[in-house]
């Protein structure tokens, strides 16, 4: 355990009151001697009691025993069990579980822990069970399994409680004993006794969890029948929210199974129970408003709950819910406000980004009074909340820009640490990015900005987003000051980014150049060597008048590195100076490469990484995923020669769930070619694969021809590999087609127990579902700041309306996401969302076809008393053949 | 899991803490982000006021009964309403064990019966029981009431 920092330690806080502390300068070594008296051949129970505790509280204020001392302790306290007194052996148990004793010192306690374990009091019996299920290893446990599983359905519910709790400890450790008692478990979640059946419900889960049926089996029994324990009904309403998920609707009514079970939940009568089962609903994936609106008004009547804890639950489910359907939250709106005032900041934070995120454009201004008088008496945690809502908020009505950055750049003048000052810089960068109209005043406010910036760090970041898009602004000399004032006033650090931002000015604006020169020779008298080594380069570059000298210098200015920096840095660590220069070309592209070491049988803990480094791949912001796709194909050679890419798929699953192999598929579209990339894992811990390849065969469609692929040398259990597949296309063309795939590999037996593979194996191959290229393929999705400005800038000629049916649906919602996800555009204004009851709606959709095409679709449809849908489709597209593309889409 | 269990005096001195499933090193961290987290809110606290936060994926609850300031940390399955329970149980046993809202020395005199009683509420980060008459009863060894 670390030891206290003194500021915190009690032993060092010496005032009045710690003169009355028990503990008052108590040291290891005096109650160390002190425990000797558990050696005593007449055992003070009392003293024993108290030298104990004293034990207990060293050991709890970070105090560390060496081997010898722990050792020492534990074997005296081994003596305390010859005493009767019931308080003492309490305290006996509590020092052993604390002393951990080595495994080869655990013997000596083990012969009276069974004892223990077999008394007729139902305590010794229960505290035996527990301490030794914390001390015990595998060997021991099997001697000991008989007793335990009668533990577990003892009659004495304290008793049942320590198996079943152990039972859940022990099977992180020893899975196949504990999978044993399944029976008994069993049995246990019908206790009449409630916490009882709460932990053997969690037992159970766990027992089962890998094997669906069983699951379902037993929630549809349990929520049947009555389950005493709240906390037991909260894990029943986490479980069947499992199952749900994972059983999607019943085919032939639609209904979601199990959805009547969670709406009954909110009636119970403990607010734990309501509050777990309005959270499920709202995170049932597909929810509908009909299914979402009773879970709403429990957590709306929650908002004002006297209890802070109620109160924090549902403003922070609401906030989930509001990312994905703004409008059902918003009747929440009235009492969310009255929560800006809440005593508790962190609720007072997530009703304000709550609000942001459902707020309508009317509403922003109003909030933005609100937010400004907030700021000031929050954290720079809960500041950070808020920049990013407002980020999000910008970028979701950027004509609102103005204000939203104003405010932004006003709280970037006020009081701040690193963190939230640099989350401001990067949502005026993403805004300046996004929002081509908000850069010149973005740019401003990050001059303004860095006058007076104690970051370096920031400041090198701005200076350089200065030169690259300063240069491009209307009046680029205007911000030569402030780029030069940091050559003034500045620590070398951002002398150099400065000096590098002048030059990038000097390069693309001539008329500027010339004073570029003065400014950059000035620089040479530097005392900093890296800033002048930067401009006499810049100078040498500049000062030649020949234009090919110059487009060189812009090009120099300009380039990407095009090295992932982390290889570089290592590549430079490793390079011995020799006659043979620094090859950049040498240095490794993937960014992966250091991390790709074999690994034979990766550990619990690695696996875990693995899976979430790809969960987060997969949930991780849609930019971010492709440049990290961009960045891994640009890694690989054979693709090298393909051009940019234009569209990354997201993964489509191959594989049922729970099989051997799960594997889904990535599909990267370039202009003349498209890459699959086949993310594949091993399940069986018994295999080792080797040599992994798809065969991809063209079912449907000509237009494809093979032209590279990329194999996977190894491919251990749990850790995720790719195998890439490249197909070459007609250049620019809407190629469709259907691919069956199956899997090819190499296998070798694993031995689970020690990670080693056989030497040989044997070939084998796996059958995956057929993978479709479909037109939306080719649609990137990328908003427009303005729909009607966009709409209009678009020839009229290039429309194409026609008019559909899209038979009896629920209601519109449904229809407008049937429509937008077959489509697969960026919705704008969010005008997806349907206003409940309404009879008609448009739904406003912007892409960006292959070649480049902007496109846009107004998609109106409308509701009639038999629930009939009717659809009406307006296409504009900068090219009349994509207009005629998109009706294909909804046509097939 | 329930990640840790703090008591500390209204100054934010440690005066107990067990932590669960947390490595060494994280857990100073833990301690003066708890203490540097709530020190606003606790200087004007009254008895019995519950608080509430969350930090990334974890879940902190908090609250005062005389001197004393006690934290529950979790995350998973232990969220706020979970902890809640843990919190419960846990102020109500010291209370029981003190007989009263504690001072800090009484709490450091009933030092053992504390550990005693956070021993009972939780096993290794799982809550195992939650009734204070009954709590009150394993830790004395006595068998529970019919």
């Amino acid at each position: 355990m670390a030891s206290l920092p003194p500021a915190l330690k009690k032993d060092d806080d010496i005032d009045d009151d710690s003169e009355y502390s028990p503990f008052y300068g108590i040291e290891k070594s005096a109650v160390l001697q002190e425990a000797r008296c558990f050696n005593d051949r007449e055992l003070d129970a009392r003293r024993c009691a108290q030298v104990i505790t004293k034990l207990l509280y060293l050991i709890n204020q970070g105090e560390t025993f060496t081997k010898n001392e722990a050792t020492e302790v534990f074997f005296a306290t081994t003596k305390l069990f010859q005493s009767r007194d019931i308080g003492l052996r309490r305290m006996v148990y509590i020092m052993i579980k604390e002393i951990s004793p080595s495994s080869d010192e655990v013997i000596i306690v083990t012969s009276s822990l069974m004892k223990d374990m077999n008394s007729k009091t139902d305590l010794y019996r229960a505290n035996a069970i527990r301490v030794l299920c914390r001390i015990t290893d595998g060997g021991l446990l099997g001697q000991i399994e008989r007793y335990l599983k009668q533990a577990v359905v003892d009659k004495n519910p304290v008793v049942s409680s320590a198996a079943l709790v152990s039972g859940i400890h022990l099977l992180q450790s020893n899975p196949e004993i504990v999978k044993r008692w399944s029976n008994e478990v069993q049995e246990a979640v019908q206790s009449k006794a409630p916490l009882v059946q709460f932990h053997g419900l969690a037992l159970l889960h766990q027992i089962r969890q890998n094997d669906r049926l069983a699951l379902s089996k037993l929630v549809s029994g349990l929520t049947r029948g009555t389950v005493r324990s709240p906390l037991a009904q909260c894990l029943l309403i986490r479980y069947t929210s499992q199952v749900i998920s994972e059983s999607g609707p019943n085919s032939q009514t639609g209904d979601r199974p199990f959805y009547d079970f969670l709406e009954s939940c909110l009636r119970h009568k403990t607010d734990m129970v309501i509050f777990e089962a309005a959270r499920a609903i709202t995170e049932l994936s597909g929810v509908t408003a009909r299914e979402l609106t009773p879970a709403i008004t429990v957590l709306q009547l929650f908002l004002s709950s006297s209890k802070p804890v109620l109160r924090f639950a549902a403003v922070r489910t609401l906030n989930k819910v509001a990312q994905t359907h703004p409008l059902a939250v918003a009747n929440c709106n009235v009492d969310m406000e009255s929560l800006i005032s809440d005593q508790n900041r962190s609720i007072a934070t997530l009703a304000i980004t709550t609000l942001l995120k459902t707020g309508n454009e009317s509403s922003v201004d109003r909030l933005m009074k609100q937010i400004t008088n907030f700021m000031s008496d929050i954290a720079d945690e809960f500041k950070i909340v808020v920049v990013e809502a407002i980020r999000s908020l910008c970028l979701k009505f950027p004509q609102k820009y103005r204000a939203l950055m104003n405010f932004l750049s006003n709280i970037l003048r006020e009081e701040g640490g690193f963190d939230y000052k640099k989350s401001i810089v990067d949502s005026i960068l993403i805004l300046i990015r996004e929002i081509p109209d908000a850069k010149e005043s973005g740019l401003s406010h990050l001059c303004e900005f860095i006058e007076d910036c104690e970051f370096t760090y920031l400041s090198t970041q701005i200076l350089h987003l200065l030169g690259n898009e300063g240069p491009k602004t209307a009046d680029p000399s205007k911000y030569i000051r402030y780029v030069y004032n940091r050559v003034i006033l500045e620590n070398a650090t951002v002398r150099a980014s400065a000096v590098s931002a002048l030059a990038r000015f000097g390069a693309v604006v001539e008329g500027l150049r010339p004073r570029i020169l003065i400014l950059l020779r000035r620089c040479l008298y530097d005392n900093d060597d890296e800033v002048r080594d930067r401009a006499t380069l810049y100078l040498s570059l500049l000062s030649d008048e020949l234009e090919a000298a110059q487009d060189e210098a812009k090009a120099f200015l300009f380039q990407d590195l095009d090295v992932p920096l982390e290889n570089l840095e290592k590549s430079l660590q490793s390079y011995e100076p020799t006659d043979r220069a620094f090859d950049l070309a040498a240095v490794p592209r993937d960014v992966k490469a250091h991390q790709q070491v074999e690994k034979k049988a990766p550990t619990g803990k690695e696996k875990k990484a693995a899976k979430d480094a790809s969960q987060k791949a997969a949930e991780g912001k849609a930019s971010n995923t492709f440049e990290a796709y961009e960045k891994l194909l640009n890694s690989i050679p054979q693709f090298a020669g393909f051009g940019k890419l234009f569209k990354s798929s997201t993964p489509v699953e191959l594989t049922e769930a729970e099989t051997e192999y799960a594997v889904n598929v990535v599909k990267h579209v370039y202009p003349g070619h498209i890459v699959f990339q086949f993310n594949c894992t091993n399940t069986i811990a018994e295999q080792l694969l080797e040599n992994v390849n798809i065969v991809m065969d063209l079912v449907e469609g000509e237009d494809f021809t093979q032209a590279a692929s990329k194999p996977l040398a190894s491919m251990p259990c749990g850790v995720p590999g790719q195998v890439f597949v490249a197909f070459e296309k007609p250049e620019g063309a809407c190629s469709l087609g259907r691919f069956s795939n199956t899997m090819r590999f190499y296998v070798k037996e694993v031995d689970p127990s020690t990670g080693d593979a056989d030497d040989t194996g044997y070939e084998d191959e796996y059958q995956l579902e057929d993978l479709e290229i479909t037109a939306p393929d080719y649609i990137l999705k990328e908003g427009v700041s303005n729909f009607r400005n966009a709409w209009e800038s678009l020839d009229s000629e290039s429309e194409r309306v026609d008019e559909y049916s899209l038979g009896a649906r629920e209601n519109l919602q449904d229809a407008v996401q049937a429509v937008t996800t077959i489509l697969g555009m960026q919705i704008c204004e969010a005008t997806d969302v349907v206003p409940n009851n309404a009879r008609s709606h448009t739904c406003l959709l912007a892409g960006r076809f292959l070649g480049d095409t902007q496109v846009l679709v107004r998609l109106s449809v409308g509701i009639d008393s038999q629930k009939q849908v009717a659809m009406k489709l307006a296409v504009r597209a900068e090219d009349i053949a994509v207009s005629d593309i998109i009706h294909d889409i909804i046509n097939s | 899991m329930i990640l840790c269990v703090l008591f500390t005096n209204r100054a934010g001195n440690v005066l107990l803490e067990r932590f669960h499933g947390l490595p060494a090193e994280e857990r100073l961290h833990w301690r003066s982000f708890l203490v540097k987290l709530t020190a606003e809110n606790l200087k004007t606290a009254r008895d019995d006021e519950v608080f509430v936060a969350s930090h990334k994926s974890v879940f902190i609850v908090y609250t005062v009964i005389g001197d004393i300031c006690i934290f529950a940390v979790g995350k998973e399955v232990y969220d706020e309403l979970a902890l809640m329970e843990v919190l419960n149980a846990v102020t109500s046993s010291v209370k029981e064990v003190c007989r009263k809202d504690p001072s800090e020395r009484l709490f450091l005199e009933k030092y053992g019966k504390v550990c005693l009683c956070l021993d009972e509420i939780i096993s290794q980060g799982a809550l195992e029981h939650t009734d204070k008459d009954r709590i009150r009863r394993l830790t004395r060894l006595k068998p529970l009431a019919e």
